[in-house]
């Protein structure tokens, strides 16, 4: 559980981290602010991630720096604050350089919704990082930072760090507070931790998480029996996949049961109901939260307006994009007299049986496997790959969100030198399982660590 | 859905439509809405709707003051203010 050495005093590699840095940075626009040189504290002090330099997506609170959201709406917005998770982070001696680039308010699969920035993967430039924590993702996989916090609604951490090579981790929820996270879809969402090294995630995991008096869902961990994992689930009906993810998928399934684990087919009959339950609840909770964005106290507001309401709607017309209206539309709908019980009501008690459905399959069975998204990184543009397409293929991470389970998407492999991640899903609590099913599964399969990104800098 | 109902949803999200906004964003809303519909074929006779991931009741803390050095740096963040006050067009 200790953090990769190399890493620590981070004021004398300065000299040879910038100039990397900002090769790295020009190719793959990670960040929408990057801060290296300014950010660093003098003395590190001997936290456990003393000197550690990390990235934040531009939806958490970090105190001095914007809060951008990836909106035109909140580009001038600076946090006077840190988000829980990123003051306790600090407190271990660890600190922020740079704020990541996302889809705007979280919503999207590849970052490409964001309206302040283009994030590209660094395993090839042509193609997304994934999304929405996109930027975190690529900052990590280029070795720009060794690690950075993200936020998954829906699987905004885990499947860009499927894209990007690297591992991502989503914590049961409440878990890692939600104070300082721009709301987006509060019953569904939590901070998450992308790194190319297990044990980093677990080292900051470790001091990030935990019960916080400004998020009234937040709670403490609570320790599982500490057997071994012996059981691993899988979908006994996985359909729909990429041919090489699914090449990657059945080599996992070869590693797992090579290091002695025992596989177990389950079905979740929900599982073809999880994304529009998951859309159905996110836009509701959505339309609710982005409220408040009315150009008054704070954000984007018109040069002129005849009266209050006048002034409201412009500012919100202006500055969103179109994703986040299309989902704050859908979830008005939802919520409207005559339509909550057909929708909104409805997915609530899918979500029910989803919850159902996932517990049976820890009855028997310490984890499930499956794949994290069921396509390699696409390139820009994907016409295959609409907003629509990429909703459909979350099918595979909402399930974890919608339950409040915890999950964490693994390097399983490359194809066609696209990296390709697996994801494991425990029972609440069970966060354990993840890591140690994980690392032992890279004592198989190394990570691959992308072209070109080296940790020279730090040596 | 029609683009009566659309203008109805827009103007209660406070959000304004032109023209090529109604025709681009009502496509991509009536197709969400559209997929929601698959929900029907499941039978949730009886269920109880699940509104939070994990935590049930309401928590209480002590009723205590603590300081917070927040409130000027929020309202710093204006737009357009007059001392401590938010400015607005007139609402008369």
């Amino acid at each position: 559980m200790s953090a990769p050495t190399g890493w620590k005093q981070f004021q004398n590699k300065k000299e040879t981290y910038l100039p990397y840095a900002r090769t790295w940075e020009k190719r793959i626009g990670s960040f929408l602010t990057f801060r290296p040189e300014t950010s660093a504290p003098a003395d590190p002090g001997t936290g456990p991630l003393a000197g550690l330099p990390f990235g934040v997506k531009d939806n958490i609170a970090v105190e001095g720096f914007p809060l951008t959201c990836g909106s035109k709406m909140l580009a001038e917005v600076v946090s006077p604050y840190d988000a829980t998770v990123v003051a306790r982070i600090k407190a271990a001696g660890a600190f922020v350089v740079g704020k990541t680039n996302l889809d705007e308010f979280g919503m999207g699969s590849s970052t490409d919704n964001s309206a302040l920035g283009k994030t590209h993967n660094p395993w090839d430039v042509t193609r997304v990082a994934g999304g929405s924590s996109g930027g975190s993702a690529a900052s990590v996989a280029a070795g720009l930072v060794p690690f950075a916090l993200g936020t998954d609604t829906g699987g905004s951490v885990r499947q860009p760090a499927s894209f990007c090579g690297v591992y991502g981790f989503k914590p049961t929820y409440g878990v890692m507070s939600r104070y300082g996270l721009t709301a987006y879809a509060s019953s569904l969402e939590t901070p998450g931790i992308l790194a190319l090294d297990l044990g980093l995630v677990q080292s900051v995991f470790q001091v990030a998480q935990g019960r916080d008096i400004h998020d009234q869902t937040s709670l403490d961990p609570v320790a599982l029996d500490a057997k071994p994992v012996k059981k691993i689930a899988v979908l006994a009906d996985l359909a729909d996949l990429d041919p090489g993810v699914k090449a990657v998928y059945e080599q996992t399934l070869e590693h797992l049961k090579a290091l002695g684990y025992q596989i177990v087919p389950v079905t979740l009959p929900t599982l073809e109901y999880a994304v529009p339950a998951y859309y159905t609840i996110a836009t509701a909770e959505a339309s609710a939260n982005l409220a408040r964005f009315n150009g008054i106290r704070y954000g984007h507001r018109p040069v002129y307006a005849e009266n209050h309401e006048h002034l409201v709607r412009q500012a919100r017309t202006a500055g969103f994009g179109d994703e986040v209206k299309t989902r704050i539309m859908v979830g008005t709908y939802v919520l409207r007299s005559g339509f909550q019980d057909q929708f909104y009501t409805k997915a609530q008690k899918v979500r029910t049986l989803i919850r159902h459905d996932l517990q049976k399959v820890f009855d028997q069975a310490d984890l499930l496997l499956s794949p994290t998204f069921p396509v390699p990184a696409f390139v820009h543009g994907d016409k295959t790959m609409n907003d629509f397409q990429q909703k459909l293929a979350d099918k595979f991470t909402v399930t974890a969100n919608l339950a409040g389970v915890p999950a964490l998407s693994f390097p399983a492999g490359l194809v066609g030198g696209l990296p390709v991640g697996m994801q494991f899903t425990a029972p609440a609590f069970g966060e354990a399982r993840l890591f140690e099913a994980a690392a032992a599964f890279a004592t198989r399969v190394p990570v691959v660590a992308c072209p070109g990104s080296s940790l020279e800098w730090s040596k | 859905m029609d683009s009566r109902e659309l203008e109805i949803t827009a103007a209660l999200a406070q959000i304004d439509l032109g023209e090529g906004d109604l025709a681009r964003l009502g496509d991509a809303v009536s197709q969400m809405l559209a997929y929601f519909e698959k929900m029907n074929a499941l039978d949730t006779e009886g269920l109880e709707p699940t509104t939070h991931a994990l935590v049930k009741d309401n928590r209480v803390r002590p009723d205590t003051v603590v300081p917070s050095q927040l409130a000027d740096a929020m309202v710093d963040q204006a737009p357009e203010r007059e001392d401590r006050f938010f400015v607005i067009p007139n609402v008369l």
